[in-house]
Order: structure tokens, then C-alpha cells, then sequence
């Protein structure tokens, strides 16, 4: 039987999934639905800078701001439809990736880390300082309410995403030369790899689809302000559904977003009067996965395939006569 | 008349006052295996970091297959015929063995079907196709070190820049390597070997040139650099003067 | 305009001592346990809390609380460490990255417990120092020296003295400073380790929160400044030179100047704006400090 080729499947469950909100109609349930979407674009997007480059984004979600606010001032000022509106989202966010992008990686991993957290404080408090932002009173857009719609643009950007990410990091050699990178820079080098320009490829890449994803988030919740578009609790549920997933793998994220999601809503809808009660099982989720499960839910369990793998072949290679 | 695969015009690496490697000036020629030796601290891996790119001369010029290379970038020079190995070797440890050499093949493979080949054919020549699905951390000295020529390998080298292949291990792995190493030799790289055992390095090698102090002090025939009086004192001298209470 | 130059500088040089006492302890936390934890904001938030929550309870002011936050955090750092060196030295992934992840859920955590302990409304911390204020005219020049900013000060040189007096002349200073070069050799010297380190990690963190009595007492408590917090001492230890003690109060104090120059000069709303952008472009143009002697 001939092997169904990886992007093929990836379709499929694509599709598949489409056929969700023709099933489901209820309004609620696609509400959660596209959010789960949504982190798990967040959460791939992250793992592709974090787990297959080694470099800490903890500034992920300056991109998604950025895509939110442009889509915004498009929308509102400028008259521009949601679709091209959506799409600058994604540029304005590759743009900014590019131009910061570049000193940046310069740094090493913890300045990395503390450069893009600052760069993505800075930003917010650009749009909070700001007048035509909005400043801290944020964005109202107009008022577009068809949950329908708004699953399926969601899964279409978070599919596509999906799908590019699995082609680029999975199928060329892309994904392993920064896998390369990622475990020693500097030799990486002697082997004809160009650490920076593939760090930086990385890094827009890893940009462009939160942008887009932010400027869907616009027209979708129809409010944007400076703290949930720009605030540290996107870039902070990312890395933990990235690392409870499974770091350096695509499904990892994918698995530990829609589990983090699953168990965000559970908590919500039982104790919604202890929201701030979320902050910390988050910051402990991932105090804990670190200590326990550095390689993620996923990632665990890859190892132990592979294990068992490499224990079956060394044992069959024990078996042959000896040389 | 052999071709000159590499060529150093009164090369040095300065590090503040430090001068790491004085004039060094040498020629490699096509298909030989030249051997660099010296006390330690002589300036040989600094030497390797230079014609590799890791390190930018302070003065003089490098030449490859004709061509300036002075100062160019390691991948660069990875592009066009330089592969090294490290001194203290450094596997991609969360790779396995065959994706190590496979992401060095990508530079001149860069279609995944083909890359594959010719990693595999890495992995046969030297010996580690058995253990191609092994972690790079599960391998045992011996096997990281040829992990490590293997990678060099999957670029096609012209020159190759061994850094102490041989040291560390037992003598039949140090033996299987310098068979190795002159099955290489005799698939067309040049060969530039930094080796300590000595009886590896003056038994492999078609000439030698020996650092001290950053500069270069003998050049010849193993058999007429042993016996330099220059080279003797390089080695021993050090002794004897620390032995009279002088620092070296 | 300038009128307001010289009481730029002294706000500038008191702000400054409240940034050295930060960065001192996480400077010498990342020297020698080569840690950044990114909870320090939150460490400094704590304290503040816990001074206020004692102080109401025991009807006395916060400053006498002092010495029980820092017994109380010295203590729980002390706790604390063994579990952050095990994931620094773990097999498996980045284990300095993953430390680096692991403090920055230990800070979201902290976070989501003050705001739900505390809630999200400012206070601040009433002291006997607080209301008082060293008014000086000269000539056309009229400065104000608030008395709790001056005992900030006075704290900050205070605990710098102590510290610098303890690595460099007892016999723990020394074991702190020979981990600090090379763990090993410190090892087989006899130095205990696990305990030296444990030490370092306590003292740092009750540092930082007694710093929080005087952050809570001169600024305000919110139960969500921590990440600010953490930024302005990343600030300054970037600045200094990560691991590098000598640049701390240099910077310490250059970082107090820029900001209340800021505040005065410049509309107060742009002050967080203009320190972040200000710490991006020094992280790029010389993530070894202004001396250049960082890690």
C-alpha cells in the first residue's frame, strides 16, 4: 500500500476539521472552537523560534499585536476590507521580525530572551502612550458577528500555517540546519550553514502568521486594547502550551495547546471568579514541565518510541556474530 | 606540476599582544598529507580556526585552489573545499548519527533524496552506517570522532584539516582511523593533520612543519624533522628550562 | 528649565540606589549560580506584600518589618535553590534555557498569587519616613529630599557595604567568589557547594525583597510590577555587565539619572517607553555592558 504522503494528511485533517462548524453550529462552541485555533498557531509559530532554533521568543506576541493594531487602523481608518487588512497584519508583523530581527539574534540566549521581552513591553507602551492607537482605551471595530466565518478563517490561517511550517521545518532541509543551530552554533558553521541568515528566516517566519492571526483576532473580538494584544499573557500561554507540548516537534505544540486550551476552558467555566487563579497554575504548569518533563507531553513520549526503537535494533545487532 | 590546494603568505593571529601565530608561511600541494606539529600552546589550533574562518589573520593572506579566501566566513569556506574537525569534537548531540552527517551534506546535496545518498555513502565509508539511527550522544569517543570526519566528509572537501583525530583513542581504533585517513587521502582530499602521537603523524604524513611559539621552525621530510636540532629543543627544551627555574 | 537640574540629579541619584540594591543581588545571583531568574520583579513584589501584610497585622511600620522579609525570603530561597539547580543541570534540552523558562513561570505564579491574595489595586507602604522631606533653597535653586528616598539611599549603600564586605573578607565571600570562577576547583577545594550556592540564592532573594519595603514605601505596590521590576534590573546588569560587581553601581546610578530626567523633562507617560527602547538598543549595541567586561 502505497504511503499517503504527510502533506496530504495534513489536508486531510484539515478539511476534516473544516466540516466541525457545519456540524456545530452553536455559537459558544465556535467561539472556543477558533480560540483553540488561534493558540495552537500561537504555540507552533513559537516552538519553531524556540524548540528546532534554541532561541527564547519571550516577546512572541509583539507580532500578534502588531497584526492586531494594523488590521485595526486599516479597518477603521482607512476603509481597508478584513481580507487585505489581514494580510498587512501579517506583512507589518514580517516587516517588524525583519528590522528587529537582525540585531537581535546577535544576542545569545538569555539576552535574546530579555531583548525581545523588551522590545515587546516597548511596543506596548507605544500603543498605550499613543493617540491614534487608541492609547490605553484601545480599538473598537465594527461590529462583524458570524462565528461560522470566523472558525473557518482561522483554520485556514492556522492550517496553512501549519502546513508551511510542517514543509519548511519537517520535509526540506531547513528544519534541521536550524535543529544544527540550535545544538551548536558555532559548528554549525563548518558545515556550510550561515547561522544568521537562517536565524533570521526563522524568526520572520515564525512572525508573519501571528501577524495575521492577530488582525483575524481584531475583526473576530471587534475591541483590541494595548494589554491583550500587547501584553505578556500571549507570549506566556504560547510557551507553555509549547513546552507542555513537546518542544522541536510540530505536533508537540499542537497536542499542548489544545490540552492547555481544554483544561483554560474547564477552569473557566467552574471557577470564573478566580481568574487570576489561571496565572499561576500557568507559571506553575511551566515551572513544573520544565522540572519534570523537559521534553514535553509529545516529546516524552516520541522519546520513548524511539528508545524502544534503538533498544530492538541494539538488540539484533547484539545477535549478530561477533566481528 | 601538483596543484596547490592551500596556500599561507606570512600568516598571523594576534590576540592584543599575543601573537598567537607569527609569519607563517606554507604551501599544501594536492593529494598530500601534510602533518603540523608542536609543544602545546604552539598556535596549531589557532592556525586551523584561521584557515577554517573562525578567526580573521591579522596579517597575511590565505589562498585556496588559487583563490583569496583571506578573512572569509566559515561557510564560505566550507563552500569551497575547506572541511575541519574539531579538537574537542562537537556531535549534534540531539541528532542522531545519520542527521548529522546528512545536514552537512545539504551543502552540496541540497535536494533531500540526494543528500540522503550521499550521507548514507558517508556513513559506510566510515564505518558508522550500523549506527545511523543512534543518538550522536550515544556514541562512544572513537565513533564521535569519526561522526566528526564524517561530517567534514559530506562537504566534498578539497582540504581537509584534521585536528587530533587519533588522540584519546586506544591503538586499534587509533590504528582503524589513520586507515581511514589514508583511504581518504587516496580518494583525492588534501590533507593538513594535527596530531600529538607522534608515530601516527610521522608515519602518514609526506611532510611536516613544526610551530613554536606561533612560528614556524622546521619544514621537511618526517625523517629530516625529527632529527632538527631546533625541533629537538622545541620539545625538550622546555624542560631543561624549566628545570634551570626559567618560565617559559 | 534648568532650575530643575539639580533636583533631577539627586531624584536621579536617589532612584539610582534603589536600582543598585536590585541589581547587586541579581548580579551576584547570575556571577555565580549563572542564573537569570526572571522572577526577580516578583521577588521585590513579594517582599513589598509581605511588609505590608505584617505591618497591618503588628500595627508597626513597615521599615521595622525589614529584617523578618528578609529572614523570611532568605529562607525560602535558600529552599528553592536545590530544585533550580536541578534543572540547570539537567540532561536533556538547554538546561540554561530551561532555567530561564522555569523562573519565568516561577514569576508568573508569584504574579498570579499576589493578584489574587492582593488584587489589582495599587497601595502603597505608609513608613514614618514617608510624609517628611529635606526642603533646601540656594539661590534660585529649591530641592526637595524626600527623607524615605534618602533612607532608600542609605539602605542601597547600607546592604552594598555589607555585601562587598562579605565576599571580600570572610571566609564564606571567599567560597562564594571561588564557585563563583570555577565551580569544580571550588568543589575539590573543600568548599561546600550546594550550601555556598543555596547561600547566594537566599541572600539574593532576601535582598531583593527588603529592596521591595523601600520600592513599595517610595513608588507603590501593584501586584503586577513585577515584570517592570525585572526589566529595570536586567537593565542595569546589562548595562553593568552581566556578572561583573564593579559595574553595578555605575550603572545603577546612570539608569536612577536617565529616568527621572525623563520624568521631569519629559512627559511622564513616555518614561516606561523610553527606558525599554533604551534598554533594547543598549542589549544590541553592547550586550557586554558599558565596560565591556560582561559574560
Amino acid at each position: 500500500m502505497r504511503k499517503i504522503p504527510a502533506w496530504l494528511w495534513i489536508l486531510l485533517t484539515v478539511g476534516a476539521t473544516g466540516l466541525v462548524p457545519v456540524v456545530m453550529t452553536d455559537a459558544f462552541f465556535l467561539r472556543l472552537f477558533t480560540e483553540a485555533l488561534m493558540w495552537i498557531g500561537l504555540a507552533i509559530t513559537w516552538d519553531l523560534v524556540a524548540g528546532y532554533t534554541g532561541y527564547l521568543n519571550f516577546g512572541h506576541g509583539v507580532s500578534f499585536g502588531i497584526g492586531a493594531y494594523t488590521a485595526a487602523l486599516l479597518i477603521m481608518r482607512a476603509g481597508w476590507p478584513f481580507g487585505p487588512a489581514a494580510v498587512a497584519g501579517g506583512v507589518a508583523a514580517g516587516l517588524m521580525a525583519l528590522i528587529a530581527g537582525w540585531p537581535t539574534l546577535r544576542l545569545r540566549g538569555a539576552y535574546f530572551a530579555i531583548g525581545t521581552w523588551a522590545l515587546n513591553r516597548a511596543i506596548m507602551q507605544l500603543a498605550l502612550v499613543l493617540n491614534f492607537t487608541g492609547g490605553p482605551d484601545g480599538m473598537r471595530l465594527p461590529p462583524f458577528l458570524d462565528p461560522k466565518f470566523f472558525a473557518w478563517v482561522m483554520l485556514g490561517v492556522v492550517g496553512a500555517t501549519f502546513l508551511t511550517l510542517w514543509l519548511f521545518l519537517e520535509e526540506a532541509p531547513f528544519g534541521l540546519k536550524l535543529k544544527a543551530i540550535r545544538e551548536d552554533e558555532l559548528g554549525s558553521l563548518a558545515i556550510g550553514i550561515n547561522p544568521a541568515k537562517l536565524k533570521l528566516q526563522a524568526y520572520v517566519l515564525s512572525a508573519v502568521p501571528v501577524g495575521v492571526i492577530g488582525s483575524v483576532y481584531a475583526y473576530w473580538i471587534t475591541f483590541i486594547d494595548p494589554v491583550s494584544t500587547l501584553g505578556d499573557l500571549i507570549t506566556d500561554q504560547a510557551v507553555v502550551m509549547a513546552i507542555f507540548g513537546g518542544l522541536g516537534t510540530l505536533i508537540g505544540p499542537v497536542i499542548g495547546a489544545i490540552l492547555f486550551f481544554a483544561f483554560k476552558t474547564y477552569f473557566w467555566a467552574y471557577l470564573s471568579d478566580y481568574q487570576v487563579l489561571y496565572l499561576i497554575i500557568l507559571g506553575l504548569a511551566i515551572a513544573a514541565t520544565v522540572f519534570f518533563l523537559p521534553d514535553g507531553f509529545w516529546g516524552t513520549v516520541a522519546r520513548r518510541q524511539e528508545g524502544r526503537r534503538a533498544l530492538q535494533k541494539g538488540m539484533a545487532l547484539a545477535q549478530l556474530p561477533e566481528k | 606540476m601538483s596543484e596547490q590546494v592551500l596556500k599561507l603568505d606570512s600568516v598571523s593571529v594576534a590576540f592584543g599582544g599575543l601573537m598567537a601565530v607569527d609569519a607563517v608561511s606554507f604551501q599544501v600541494a594536492a593529494g598530500e598529507i601534510l602533518g603540523l606539529i608542536g609543544p602545546n600552546g604552539a598556535g596549531k589550533t589557532t592556525l586551523f580556526n584561521a584557515v577554517s574562518g573562525y578567526y580573521k589573520p591579522t596579517r597575511g593572506r590565505i589562498s585556496l585552489l588559487g583563490q583569496d579566501v583571506t578573512g572569509h566566513a566559515p561557510y564560505e569556506l566550507a563552500a569551497k573545499g575547506v572541511g575541519r574537525t574539531f579538537q574537542v569534537v562537537k556531535p549534534f548531540s540531539g541528532l542522531s548519527v545519520l542527521e548529522n552527517i546528512l545536514v552537512a551534506s545539504y551543502l552540496r546535496y541540497p535536494r533531500q533524496a540526494e543528500a540522503r545518498h550521499k550521507a548514507q555513502e558517508v556513513l559506510k565509508f566510515t564505518g558508522l552506517a550500523e549506527r545511523a539511527d543512534m543518538p550522536a550522544a550515544g556514541l562512544t569517543l572513537a565513533g564521535r570522532k569519526r561522526l566528526e570526519m564524517g561530517k567534514a566528509l559530506a562537504l566534498e572537501p578539497k582540504l581537509l584539516l584534521l585536528d587530533e583525530v587519533v588522540a584519546g583513542l586506544n591503538p586499534t581504533e587509533g590504528d582503524q582511523t589513520v586507515d581511514l585517513i589514508l583511504k581518504i587521502r587516496e580518494s583525492g582530499v588534501t590533507i593538513l593533520i594535527v596530531e600529538h602521537i607522534m608515530r601516527v603523524i610521522m608515519r602518514i604524513s609526506s611532510r611536516i612543519i613544526v610551530l613554536n611559539y606561533g612560528q614556524m621552525i622546521a619544514q621537511g621530510r618526517p625523517e629530516e624533522v625529527a632529527q632538527d636540532r631546533r625541533v629537538i629543543e622545541a620539545y625538550l627544551g622546555e624542560g631543561s628550562q624549566a628545570a634551570n627555574g626559567s618560565t617559559a | 528649565m534648568l532650575v530643575l537640574l539639580p533636583q533631577a540629579i539627586i531624584d536621579g541619584v536617589l532612584l539610582g540606589g534603589i536600582y543598585l540594591t536590585v541589581a547587586m543581588g541579581f548580579s551576584l545571583c547570575y556571577g555565580v549560580l549563572h542564573v537569570i531568574d526572571f522572577a526577580v520583579g516578583e521577588w521585590i513584589m513579594l517582599g513589598a506584600f509581605v511588609a505590608l501584610t505584617v505591618s497591618t497585622w503588628l500595627h508597626m511600620d513597615p521599615l521595622l518589618s525589614l529584617p523578618v522579609v528578609f529572614v523570611v525570603f532568605a529562607a525560602v530561597g535558600w529552599l528553592l535553590q536545590p530544585v533550580l539547580h536541578r534543572v540547570l543541570s539537567g540532561s536533556r534540552g538547554r538546561p540554561v534555557l530551561m532555567a530561564l523558562v522555569f523562573t519565568f513561570g516561577l514569576a508568573l505564579a508569584f504574579r498570579g498569587g499576589a493578584l489574587t491574595v492582593f488584587g489589582i489595586f495599587t497601595r502603597s507602604l505608609n513608613t514614618a519616613l514617608s510624609q517628611g522631606s529635606w526642603s533646601i533653597s540656594w539661590g534660585s535653586f529649591f530641592l526637595t529630599v524626600p527623607f524615605i528616598r534618602l533612607a532608600g539611599l542609605v539602605y542601597a549603600l547600607a546592604v552594598m557595604g555589607a555585601l562587598t564586605y562579605l565576599l571580600k573578607k570572610t571566609d564564606f565571600g571567599l567560597a562564594v567568589r571561588a564557585v563563583a570562577q570555577n565551580k569544580e576547583a571550588a568543589g575539590l577545594m573543600g568548599v561546600d557547594i550546594k550550601r555556598t550556592c543555596a547561600a547566594v540564592y537566599g541572600l539574593y532573594v532576601g535582598v531583593s525583597a527588603m529592596t521591595g519595603v523601600f520600592v513599595g514605601a517610595i513608588v507603590s505596590l501593584n501586584a503586577a510590577m513585577g515584570p517592570d521590576l525585572s526589566l529595570f534590573a536586567f537593565f542595569v546588569v546589562v548595562l553593568a555587565g552581566m556578572g561583573y560587581l564593579p559595574g553595578v553601581p555605575w550603572a545603577s546610578f546612570l539608569l536612577g539619572l536617565i529616568q527621572s530626567f525623563f520624568l521631569i523633562y519629559l512627559n511622564p507617560s513616555y518614561v516606561l517607553l523610553a527606558l525599554f527602547t533604551i534598554l533594547y538598543v543598549i542589549l544590541v549595541i553592547s550586550p557586554t555592558g558599558m565596560f565591556r567586561k560582561g559574560v
